[in-house]
């Protein structure tokens, strides 16, 4: 009798019972069993078990594998970052940091500043910001970029981490043939960043087989790492049968104003051009002009007509005008040009329509420094102003800083401080803590959400100079 | 122990009150028990009990003798967990209680304390006590057996919980406790009934070991100290041995009760893996934090036992230095002939320490850890297998954890000569 089939016996002995089933010590096939003393049937199971689960636990052996292991992950050439400042990205991913705007603000500032520094947080970290990546989504391009080679590989081993996961490039045209929708355009979306043009060919391979929902969302994928290259894509989309895809490669096309179509709605728009800042209004579009784009879409608060201007304007090149017309310009005008300087991002334009007329948009597409310089200018700090903050771009100049902090504090602008907050505690440059400790000191001790907020701010700022102090 | 209660709703109150939440200041002797507990006043109750009669005394208004609070607190004491600690001194207001009790017998019967014989009689009741308890378990194995494992799994959960009570009650709590755990392993577990199995045969071997106590050696009589749950005194452990120890794998365990710590040290010199058990109320920071991958150079006692033995810190505070990483890891088929080794001498071994070098995650259901010749371990199932792919990404690693029912649970790895726990 082996000894499999008399801890087997044993086993089926007891499952059932002694009262059912006898039980003697001689049966075991162990040596020593019959040197042991048992009185009953009871006891002869119990001392059996003893015996053949001692030999059992003792002589257990591992299961041999045979497998190849998955290749392992590629190897970070970063230097790790100083233990300090991996003990604070371990504080804010598990929120042990509470600050105005939310800990998220900081967390990316920690990822940006490593990234300039070009370091990587230890392995341990990896997983606590693959799930922080995959919670908040804005933050996954800076997340990828901090995890590095290491991240992307473990990744492929959770689907719920596949945002974060690198593709062996053999293996993409075979995901984008045979992956669903999401998993084709989170695919295509991650190549367009590397390869624009092996991504476009993709796209190219398929076109004609691609349902019009997919054509369209596939087009829109494009907007990442566009160049000319995809204008002969684009323009022969213009003709195609479904609408939402002619209407996708229309708005691609209005950011590449060099292209062919920005030429045709440059010679539309000069056809309309009087003298210098005045336009007359078009007629009823022609089958071309329908074909780039222009559609009956209204312009709220205009008529026809002259949302048919604003739509031309806004597809036509900027190089056409000169920035020193815009005071001149009627509203139609400005609109279209404020729509064409968005989207081919001119700085120049950009600047002098928000010099002209600041809003959130345009001051959101600024740089900081532009931005900042637009802000200074401003007079009244009411809340228009503080939605223009909140808009502002970062990071901000330290003079910028100190003095915003410092008139705002002087003009009781309470209101303005509450309504930029979240900007206050992300842009502010941490030499302007001194400031808004200023102001906590001499703040109302009644104003408690005022008094708040700048402890949350001073705390940001602190927490935020802590970071680049580590990375230096 | 609740028999000493004056009524049901005293003892039920006591069972309440036992938790170390409520208390401060606990501490224990040869002769005395004591603790402070926030009631409802402000200040907390000062509460003694002399273990000798046992006599009570507490600060607390309740005209019962003894009150709750004496209960409860004679309820952790004899847990034997370590909520109570054994100390040299005694808070003043319970030395201060036993000195006048001490002087008023000084003047009735010219007794001193502490008292040679009186401690024999304690020691011979307490025996008893436990001799009682361990016929009364062998009655309920036999019981068990008779009806048959299959029919053990259908009991309701109070049918493992009210033996393990019994046990606590006969003062031996880690019996107890083994047998309570049964009662959702029985559940939770895919090959329970050879479980069961083997976990019937170790117990019926404490009975058997208990009856023949007298003929066990040190060390098998410190095994079944330990399986039994009868605690040691400090100051009965005195196998002391200096080296610079490894720190190389630490767990936490917390209860709504209770925060343990087992503390996994390598002996440079020695060679030799000892655990140090370190216990603070649940909340409460632990008094000794021992850090991961450090070198403590110092002396430890040893309790009595087979390999790996239970240690205690002794001596001066000791010189702490980092260390580089995990020593003496070896392959799966290395360790598991040490594991083999320390089973033949204590078979009640249920954690056995394992340090791996070369070891492959292999991410799957359930995973595994390989070594190079391809010996795998399945991992626990609570094992965090993704901080664990994270660390080795995909290299083999040297991985230091704990072999228990076959199942590895990984404590800490080696990451560029330094420990990381996990």
């Amino acid at each position: 009798m082996s000894g499999v089939t008399t801890w087997d016996d044993l086993l089926s002995a007891a499952l059932v019972g002694t009262s059912r089933r006898t039980f003697a010590l001689d049966q075991l096939a162990i040596p020593g069993a019959e040197r042991v003393e048992a009185d009953s049937a009871e006891a002869a199971v119990l001392a059996g078990a003893a015996l053949a689960a001692g030999y059992r636990r003792a002589g257990w052996t591992p299961p041999t594998w045979r497998g190849t292991p998955p290749p392992p992950a590629a190897p970070d050439d970063r230097p790790e970052c100083s233990p300090a400042a991996a003990q604070l990205l371990e504080i804010m991913l598990n929120r042990g940091i509470r600050v105005e705007g939310g800990p998220e603000l900081l967390v990316l500032h920690w990822l940006t500043t490593a990234r300039d520094a070009g370091q990587r947080p230890p392995y341990r970290m990896i997983v606590d910001l693959l799930r922080f990546g995959t919670a908040n989504t804005a933050t996954r391009p800076l997340t990828r970029h901090a995890i590095g080679p290491r991240g992307a590989w473990l990744a492929r081993h959770n689907p719920v981490w596949s945002w974060a996961a690198t593709v062996p490039p053999q293996d993409v045209v075979e995901r984008f043939a045979t992956g669903t929708r999401a998993d084709r355009i989170a695919l295509l979306g991650d190549l367009r960043a590397t390869e624009p043009d092996f991504a476009r060919t993709l796209i190219e391979d398929t076109w004609g087989d691609e349902q019009a929902a997919t054509r369209a969302s596939l087009l829109d994928c494009l907007h990442i790492g566009l160049s000319t290259n995809d204008e002969p894509l684009l323009e022969q989309a213009l003709d195609d049968r479904a609408a939402t895809v002619r209407a996708a490669a229309a708005a691609l096309l209005d950011r590449l104003p060099e292209s062919a179509r920005g030429q045709r709605m440059a010679a539309r728009a000069m056809r309309l051009n009087k003298k210098r800042a005045t336009f007359e209004l078009p007629d009823e579009p022609d089958q071309e002009a329908r074909r780039d784009g222009i559609s009956d879409h209204r312009e709220p608060g205009y008529g026809r007509a002259a949302s048919w201007l604003v739509q031309i304007l806004a597809a036509t090149p900027l190089s056409t005008w000169d920035t020193e017309l815009i005071p001149e310009a009627d509203p139609e005008v400005l609109i279209g040009w404020t729509k064409a300087a968005l989207r081919q991002r001119d700085q120049e334009w950009l600047t002098a329509l928000a010099e002209h007329q600041p809003g959130p948009e345009l001051i959101a597409a600024l740089t900081p420094e532009a931005a900042t310089a637009i802000l200074d200018r401003q007079k009244k700090l009411d809340a228009r102003f503080g939605g223009l903050l909140a808009a502002a771009p970062g990071p901000w100049p330290p003079r910028f800083s100190t003095d915003i902090v410092n008139r705002l504090r002087a003009a009781k602008a309470d209101n303005v401080l509450q309504l930029a907050a979240a900007a206050f505690a992300e842009h502010l440059h941490p030499s302007a803590l001194a400031a808004v400790e200023a102001w906590l000191l001499t703040a109302d001790p009644d104003r408690k959400a005022t008094r708040r907020i700048l402890r949350g701010i001073a705390h940001a700022l602190t927490v935020r100079a802590t970071i680049l102090q580590e990375f230096q | 122990m609740l028999a000493l209660a004056p009524d049901a709703s005293s003892g039920k109150a006591a069972r309440g009150l036992a938790n170390p939440r409520t208390w401060s200041d606990l501490g224990s002797n040869e002769s005395l028990v004591w603790g402070k507990c926030q009631g409802s006043a402000r200040a907390p109750y000062q509460v003694t009990v002399d273990l000798t009669e046992p006599a009570f005394r507490c600060t607390c208004p309740s005209r019962k003798l003894p009150c709750k609070h004496g209960l409860a607190l004679l309820l952790m004491w004899s847990a034997n967990n370590g909520v109570v600690a054994d100390l040299e001194s005694a808070e003043p207001f319970a030395a201060d209680w036993a000195a006048q009790r001490a002087s008023r017998h000084a003047t009735a019967s010219a007794r001193t304390a502490p008292d040679p014989e009186a401690q024999a009689k304690r020691l011979a009741e307490r025996e008893s006590l436990m001799s009682a308890g361990i016929d009364d378990f062998e009655r309920w194995l036999h019981d068990v057996v008779r009806q048959g494992l299959a029919s053990a799994r259908r009991q309701p959960p109070s049918f493992w919980d009210t033996a393990g009570a019994r046990l606590v009650d006969a003062q031996l709590p880690g019996l107890g406790d083994r047998v309570r755990a049964m009662g959702s392993n029985i559940h939770a577990r895919n090959d329970w009934a050879p479980h069961l199995l083997g976990e019937l045969g170790r117990w019926h071997l404490a009975v058997k070991a208990w009856r023949r106590r007298g003929e066990l050696d040190e060390a098998a009589m410190g095994d079944l100290r330990a399986v039994l749950g009868w605690a040691r005194r400090r100051d009965e452990i005195g196998d002391r041995v200096t080296d610079r120890w490894w720190v190389v794998g630490l767990s936490q365990e917390e209860d709504e009760r209770l925060l343990s710590q087992r503390t996994w040290l390598h002996g440079e010199r020695t060679g030799e893996t000892v655990v140090l058990l370190d216990f603070a109320a649940a909340g409460q920071a632990l008094k000794i934090a021992h850090v991961l991958g450090s070198i403590v150079d110092g002396e430890v006692a040893r309790y009595p036992g087979g390999e790996p033995r239970r240690a205690l810190l002794t001596g001066d505070e000791p010189k702490v230095t980092q260390g580089a990483g995990l020593p003496h890891a070896t392959d799966v088929r290395t360790a598991l002939g040490h594991t083999a080794r320390w089973l033949a001498g204590n078979p009640w071994l249920r954690r056995i320490p394992m340090a791996l070098a070369g070891m492959t995650v292999l991410p799957g259901d359930p995973p595994q850890l390989v070594d190079r010749t391809g010996a795998a371990l399945t991992l626990a199932p609570d094992t965090d297998i993704w901080q664990l792919l994270a660390l080795s990404g995909g290299h083999p690693v040297s991985v230091f954890g704990e072999w228990i029912d076959e199942r590895l649970h990984p404590l800490s790895v080696e990451i560029d000569d330094r420990l990381v726990s996990l």
